[in-house]
């Protein structure tokens, strides 16, 4: 078995965007049992080769890093036409992401990157009953209020990962040290697209959301503040 | 003028009432779109829902009589329940005769499901989690959520390609629905499709045992998110929660995640709708899932180190302080007052 994870960086540098650390998980977990080979993949600037890095360490088998130099809202369809370039020629059974990226939440990335290769997608996952059988493999995707979607999908498929009760392992000091001789493929955007992916749609403006209560600070010590809730509670019937 | 769509959203046989959401937001869209720009008032465009099913017909009369839109019941006798394959397959003829500016999609479970996908199979520029929708007069702009929720993005499609939006639920419901066109009920036959090979095959919707009662019934919640640092200060906010009467204690997704504290403690899209008299979100940082599950509470306060946690600007109270700390303080300015100590 044959497992591709797409990982994004985090909020501080070499740290993976929550969400695909705990897609990186559920494949290191069926690496565990099955003996699957778990390649991780990135499209980033330079600084970029820091997730890889942190997924060897985490236990993650080889590692390639698409070198962009797009800046500022890069849409999710052009991150997964990068991705595409190089899941297509890798004969990946499965490939994994995170449900969303931490700062952008779109989730649009995993599902795209399912339609460029031809291959069926679910999103929200939390539970998986893969084995390296083949036919429809049971999934469960995560709904509203409590419900789950059982469904079955035939692999090769792209699953979009939920966050869920399995927590990312830490990178383990054995493989930080195995991790420095692993090599890592690193291609250029354009080497795989001579002539750039078009982007549908253009960032205009950033603006703070609209507050929607007044959001009254509260000032002065600790003690200050405690006194003024107290009086606030009290001032709505709510203590 | 281009058609507007609208994808209804099924769920186990039923339209959910996000679909009206959905139909309301179609009546903004066409109305800026005809008095946007120069060159006057344009004829306005036609708004339809599309919604599939094996029998879809009872489902548009549905729409129709209380949307008053045109409704495109698109039978698709393979079609037992949602798939991101299923509805990909139905929805891209239709979608391509009709040649749509925007098709409508609700940004849930299942619409975040198969609109990326659908959006790249139509060649159609997308945008998920919009969450307002205006002109600025050189065409529409779309917002959506960025940068860990604490900014909104302004996005527009580049021109000639049709959009694909996921509208996030709860923000268009509050507008009366003015969409008053005919109401005809077109049906159309997906008859293709039968012979493809089966990729994927909805077994079972399966629900949780939890109902989130105690949360549910609570006049006030406490609840704690990854602010409060350490899985030990949960006593704090446990001790917190139990000084206000008919109270439960509450939880971000991260924590339930983390293993800290258990499901029926979850607030959000994800676990429970609450609207408690007094919500108290500590080190809770306010993403738009966990906002969507809390908003209607009658007062909210937060407690939080991180002044420019986007809970602030959705909160009637904020404390910028260290949870713990002040619960510590604020509690033991009770016992004082109660004269314990």
């Amino acid at each position: 078995m044959k497992i591709l994870v797409c990982i994004k960086q985090g909020a501080a540098d070499g740290e993976i965007s929550r969400f695909d650390e705990f897609a990186l998980e559920e494949a290191l977990v069926l690496k565990d049992r099955f003996q699957a080979r778990v390649d991780v993949i990135t499209a980033g600037p330079d600084s970029a080769v820091a997730v890889i890095r942190r997924a060897f360490g985490m236990g993650a088998d080889q590692g390639i890093h698409i070198v962009t130099r797009d800046s500022g809202f890069v849409p999710a369809f052009v991150t997964a036409s990068y991705l595409a370039a190089w899941a297509e020629k890798g004969s990946y059974d499965l490939i994994f992401t995170g449900i969303m990226s931490q700062d952008m939440m779109q989730g649009q990335t995993g599902p795209m990157l399912a339609e460029l290769l031809g291959l069926p997608c679910a999103t929200g996952v939390v539970k998986n009953h893969l084995t390296p059988a083949l036919g429809l493999v049971p999934i469960e995707r995560e709904m509203e209020n409590g419900c789950r979607d059982c469904l079955g999908i035939r692999l090769p498929a792209v699953l979009t990962i939920q966050a869920g009760s399995r927590l990312p392992r830490y990178p383990s000091l054995s493989n930080m040290l195995a991790a420095g001789k692993k090599g890592i493929t690193t291609l250029d955007q354009g080497d795989l697209y001579p002539v750039p992916v078009k982007p549908k749609e253009v960032l205009i403006t950033i603006e703070c959301p609209e507050k929607t209560r007044e959001g009254r600070r509260l000032e002065g010590t600790l003690l200050d503040q405690a006194r003024q809730l107290k009086a606030f509670l009290q001032e709505k019937d709510l203590a | 003028m281009k058609p507007i769509l609208i994808v209804a959203e099924v769920m186990d046989g039923c339209i959910r009432p996000v679909t009206w959401e959905l139909v309301a937001a179609a009546g903004v869209i066409r109305d800026l779109i005809q008095t946007d720009g120069a060159g006057g008032k344009r004829k306005a465009a036609q708004i339809a829902v599309i919604v599939p099913a094996q029998d879809p017909v009872a489902l548009a009369r549905e729409i129709s009589s209380h949307a008053k839109v045109d409704v495109m019941a698109l039978r698709v006798p393979s079609l037992a329940a949602y798939t991101s394959e299923a509805y990909k397959m139905c929805l891209v003829p239709l979608i391509q005769e009709l040649s749509p500016s925007h098709i409508l999609v609700a940004h849930t479970s299942q619409g975040r499901d198969f609109a990326p996908g659908l959006a790249v199979r139509l060649n159609a520029a997308s945008i998920s989690g919009v969450n307002q929708i205006r002109s600025d007069g050189g065409g529409l702009l779309y917002s959506r959520p960025g940068m860990n929720n604490t900014r909104n993005m302004l996005l527009r499609p580049e021109s000639g390609f049709p959009l694909v939006l996921t509208l996030v639920p709860g923000i268009f419901s509050a507008r009366p629905c003015q969409v008053e066109d005919s109401g005809t009920i077109i049906i159309k036959e997906f008859l293709s499709g039968a012979n493809q090979p089966v990729r994927m095959v909805h077994q079972k919707l399966a629900r949780r045992e939890n109902d989130h009662q105690a949360l549910k019934q609570a006049q006030t919640i406490v609840a704690a998110g990854r602010g409060i640092g350490e899985r030990s200060n949960l006593e704090a906010v446990a001790r917190f929660a139990r000084y206000f009467s008919a109270s439960a204690v509450g939880a971000s997704r991260s924590l339930v995640d983390m293993g800290w504290i258990g499901y029926d403690h979850q607030v959000g899209i994800t676990g429970a709708s609450v609207a408690p008299r007094l919500y108290i979100a500590c080190g809770i940082s306010g993403s738009s899932q966990h906002l969507a599950g809390m908003k209607g509470s009658d007062w909210v306060v937060s407690i939080n180190k991180n002044s420019q946690a986007p809970i602030c600007s959705h909160a009637d109270v904020c404390i910028v302080a260290d949870v713990v700390e002040f619960i510590r303080v604020f509690l033991e300015q009770e016992d004082v007052l109660q004269g314990k100590i």
